[in-house]
């Protein structure tokens, strides 16, 4: 049988291999930027008349959430049972619900953001992290 | 016991996830993409920032839409959940009754929406309708094609025809699945009826319930096929609901972009409530 014992103290090499695609993706993603008057044009179309209509930002947006999923999978790997507790909100949540809590509630932090002050994100983007912070603490 | 581990069983989640990527994730991050951008036709496409989100969070329309969104849902689930229990209370636990009932209560839900919206609004119609005539014979001043009323009326009973039956089927299996031993207990200790519901019907069928009120809040609040047929979202905008007006501003009016701000806002509050729904339900759940 396929079946092995687990061994979890090979993690930092995956942590390693994450964050080394994360890094070469990142890289392929500003080189297949178009070049324009000298410089690359970061908001240009990834792919012109593609039907997806990808561009920079939103790439790095997916790619960044696809690696915080990796790099929520090599800590289950490094600390496996997801840290079953009970925090602030009084009810049980593991470290994917904390991520979820995290991911949605910088959703609305963002949308309340735009609404609320203008459309520069920055310190939106400053607040969320302070938030999923707070969540990976508390909750 | 040190627990042993075989990460080749994660090849078997393999088909779902390519099924969830193609239904759901490449329409998404498309949207996503769409969001943050404007276009006039032949895939091309104009960076527009987060343009497209100020714009329909400042807009009335968009408020508007979620408002009537809400109230539908909220007095569609206050009416089809206790109504549901109520059939479902009172539904025969054997002999014939069982598959005749069953059976009258699967066949609403085996109409597909847009002839439902159809039935009703014929049937609703003031000349040759049976529910419209029917009103206005007995001195009624029925009209959903002119009275935001009479239209949000027909919406809501249409809606509780089509779908209470689902919350029935819901939690009758969730009461025929309770042993005889919890009947027989409760005789002996002289327990009321309400006391029988309170204390082991409704505790039995609370997952069931969960289940009923997630669908049905999500269905409700996705609603779209049925009002526009009936109403097309009017009189005026009175039943022009979030999907309704979603699809005239992607289709009708074909920009793309803001509709794409618009889905997202729309999905984020979906995932919100129905995950608030979830976890409120689910750990009371625990705690009892």
């Amino acid at each position: 049988m396929a079946a092995t014992t687990n061994n979890n103290s090979r993690w930092p090499l995956a942590l390693l291999a994450v964050l080394l695609i994360y890094a070469l993706a990142t890289g392929m993603l500003v080189l297949s930027l178009p070049v324009k008057d000298g410089g690359r044009d970061w908001f240009a179309p990834l792919v012109p008349g593609g039907w997806m209509a990808w561009s920079f930002p939103t790439a790095m947006f997916f790619l960044s959430i696809f690696t915080l999923l990796a790099l929520m999978a090599v800590w289950e790997y490094a600390r496996p049972g997801g840290h079953p507790r009970v925090g602030i909100l009084r009810f049980e949540t593991t470290r994917g619900d904390r991520l979820f809590i995290s991911l949605l509630g910088s959703a609305f932090i963002n949308l309340a953001w735009l609404g609320l002050v203008g459309p520069n994100l920055w310190w939106a983007l400053a607040l969320c992290v302070v938030y999923a912070i707070g969540v990976f603490r508390y909750v | 016991m040190e627990r042993t581990w075989n990460n080749k069983a994660w090849f078997m989640v393999l088909p779902v996830l390519l099924l969830v990527a193609f239904s759901a994730v490449i329409p998404l991050m498309t949207v996503v993409n769409y969001s943050v951008q404007d276009t006039f036709g032949n895939n091309q496409f104009f960076w527009a920032g987060t343009d497209w989100f100020v714009e329909i969070l400042h807009s009335d329309r968009f408020w508007e839409a979620l408002g009537r969104n809400l109230l539908f849902s909220a007095i569609i689930l206050s009416i089809e959940i206790p109504l549901g229990i109520l059939i479902a209370l009172n539904m025969p636990k054997k002999g014939l009754g069982v598959p005749v009932c069953l059976v009258l209560m699967a066949l609403p839900l085996l109409i597909p929406w847009n002839v439902v919206g159809t039935i009703w609004q014929v049937f609703g119609r003031v000349d040759i309708g049976l529910l419209g005539f029917t009103l206005k014979a007995l001195g009624f001043d029925y009209n959903y094609v002119n009275d935001v009323f009479d239209a949000w009326m027909t919406l809501i009973v249409m809606d509780v025809w089509h779908w209470t039956s689902l919350v029935v089927l819901l939690c009758y299996a969730g009461l025929v699945s309770i042993p005889e031993a919890y009947y027989q207990a409760a005789k002996i200790d002289g327990a009321s009826r309400w006391a029988v519901f309170r204390y082991i019907q409704l505790p039995k069928m609370k997952r069931v319930l969960l289940i009923a009120f997630l669908l049905r809040f999500m269905d409700s609040f996705m609603i779209y096929t049925e009002p526009f047929v009936v109403t097309g979202g009017g009189p005026g905008n009175s039943t022009t609901f979030l999907s309704i007006d979603l699809v005239k501003m992607a289709i009708g009016q074909f920009d793309l972009g803001p509709a794409a701000a618009m889905s997202i806002i729309y999905f984020l509050i979906i995932l919100l409530l129905s995950w608030i729904f979830y976890t409120v339900m689910t750990s009371s759940d625990e705690q009892a």
